[in-house]
């Protein structure tokens, strides 16, 4: 697929996923990997390429995309159920009854641990409870493919731990495939089944390495584990040649 | 809390509202000539104005300006909106506005009447010139301070042109709109006044005119002070529809 905006900003990247897996692309910055999901995200005007989920265009209606933004994407002027709700509306237009709608909400925001802020409006969220309402939207639509880009970046170090165990929990019970951009090898070998690494080099092709020994364990063992400290060794050493 | 702090306020407002009338009556005594009725005049003037006249008046003095505005707020909305997202229409319509805006509007008068007659269709006309430009102006600059990521998801997901209109640009924009009409409702208000001194006999502009002429000042007084009223109310609305819809800022 590639993509020419004045300059490259991604250059010929051919990958085959399984379905109902998550991936993790991690690349340094100008790599391309934001391009990638917003082109799948469908916000590109224009690339060259062919994006296909199941032998179809990811454009197509039935593939539906679940999207969470670094910068959280709520609309600042509805509440939090408003933002689930409208998504919902609008991903599902044929729709559910309003009280079913609502039970549904409730149950998002309960599993990120928010049921609480229902009725507040974003601004008078901290950053880590507005990504927590950015995914929540993103799992109640029910999407075919769920996109994160660099989600956890702008959130402290124990709120980014909170999270992504939480988000990972929320996956495992509702596992669209997934792509997940981060910047953080840690992150990065925490939550991925398999880790994409993207190249500087626009003419290379993007490396992946297994990652299932560490996804199989349970989240609060990763950390302390031997296969931890291996793949965070073998992914560096691929950074240090490919970047 | 609130309640409290409410109370303060309108004993604040009434304060202030006693102390107009205090130097009114000071004065009226200092002058003591008609042409500056005593306030109880004007209040007893008022109580004995007919109700059913009063509200005739002040009924298509309402209808002028609510047409007015609203007809404005449509036209202007679109035109606003087309030039916020539109590059092309944008460069096509700057120009034209901004030649088109520092017209002085009141001018206008004699020509749309010429144009258009002595009618209502005039009245409401004046007031949507007046009213257009600046919402014009307000609404492409507000849809331009959304940041473009705002409509990411709902795009990802399919929105239409439409839902995108009522989820993120119209409440996007609402902030600004709200204060433009805040601030030109009074120019509004001058100009119906301006408007309903023609080929009317019905409108607060008309009552205050015909008063004068009728040499009852404590009438024309009444109106006058039954006019801003109007007004008063009408800037209370705002506030009402700017409480509603900007909680979302605190």
């Amino acid at each position: 697929m590639e993509y020419k905006g004045g300059q490259l900003a991604l250059g010929h990247v051919e990958l085959t996923l399984p379905e109902h897996g998550i991936y993790t692309i991690i690349g340094p910055s100008g790599s391309g990997k934001s391009t990638l999901l917003r082109a799948i995200a469908g916000l590109l005007p224009s690339y060259t390429g062919e994006l296909l989920f199941n032998g179809k265009s990811v454009h197509a209606k039935e593939t539906l995309i679940g999207l969470v933004p670094q910068n959280y994407g709520l609309l600042p002027w509805k509440t939090v159920q408003a933002n689930i709700g409208i998504a919902m509306k609008i991903s599902h237009p044929e729709g559910l009854h309003k009280q079913e709608q609502e039970v549904q909400i409730k149950h998002w925001l309960t599993s990120m641990g928010i049921a609480e802020l229902a009725g507040r409006y974003p601004l008078s969220l901290s950053g880590g409870q507005q990504q927590r309402v950015a995914i929540a939207r993103a799992f109640a639509i029910l999407p075919t493919i769920l996109l994160l880009d660099e989600p956890f970046s702008a959130l402290d170090a124990i709120t980014r731990e909170t999270l992504q165990e939480l988000f990972l929990d929320n996956w495992l019970a509702n596992p669209a495939t997934t792509l997940f951009v981060t910047h953080d090898v840690e992150e990065a070998i925490l939550l991925g089944q398999k880790v994409i690494i993207m190249p500087s080099n626009k003419e290379e092709m993007p490396e992946i390495v297994d990652n299932h020994s560490v996804f199989q364990m349970k989240h609060e063992h990763k950390r302390d584990s031997d296969e931890f400290f291996e793949q965070t060794k073998a992914i560096r050493k691929v950074m240090q040649e490919k970047w | 809390m609130v309640n409290i702090r409410r109370f303060h306020h309108l004993a604040r407002l009434l304060l202030v509202f006693l102390c107009m009338n205090v130097v009114w009556y000071i004065a009226y005594l200092l002058m003591n000539h008609p042409i500056l009725p005593s306030p109880l005049a004007v209040y007893n003037a008022m109580a004995h104005l007919e109700a059913k006249d009063l509200w005739l008046n002040i009924s298509y003095s309402l209808f002028r300006i609510f047409a007015g505005v609203i007809i404005a707020l449509i036209v202007g909305l679109l035109i606003g909106l087309l030039m916020g997202r539109s590059q092309v229409w944008n460069k096509l319509l700057d120009p034209v506005v901004y030649l088109t805006y520092p017209v002085p509007k009141i001018a206008l008068l004699p020509v749309v009447m010429l144009f258009f007659g002595l009618g209502e269709v005039s009245k409401i006309l004046m007031i949507m010139l007046i009213l257009l430009f600046q919402v014009i102006i307000s609404v492409r600059d507000g849809v331009k301070a959304i940041p473009d990521s705002t409509y990411d998801v709902l795009t990802s997901i399919g929105a239409s042109t439409a839902q995108k209109f009522w989820n993120v640009m119209l409440p996007g924009a609402l902030s600004v709109i709200l204060s433009t009409i805040r601030i030109s409702l009074g120019t509004a208000i001058s100009v119906l006044f301006f408007t309903e001194i023609y080929g009317t006999e019905h409108g607060m502009g008309f009552f205050i005119m015909d008063a004068w002429l009728r040499l009852d000042y404590p009438e024309m007084y009444a109106g006058i002070m039954l006019f801003s009223l109007v007004g008063f109310v009408l800037f209370l609305l705002v506030d009402v529809l700017d409480y509603k819809f900007m909680k979302w800022r605190n």
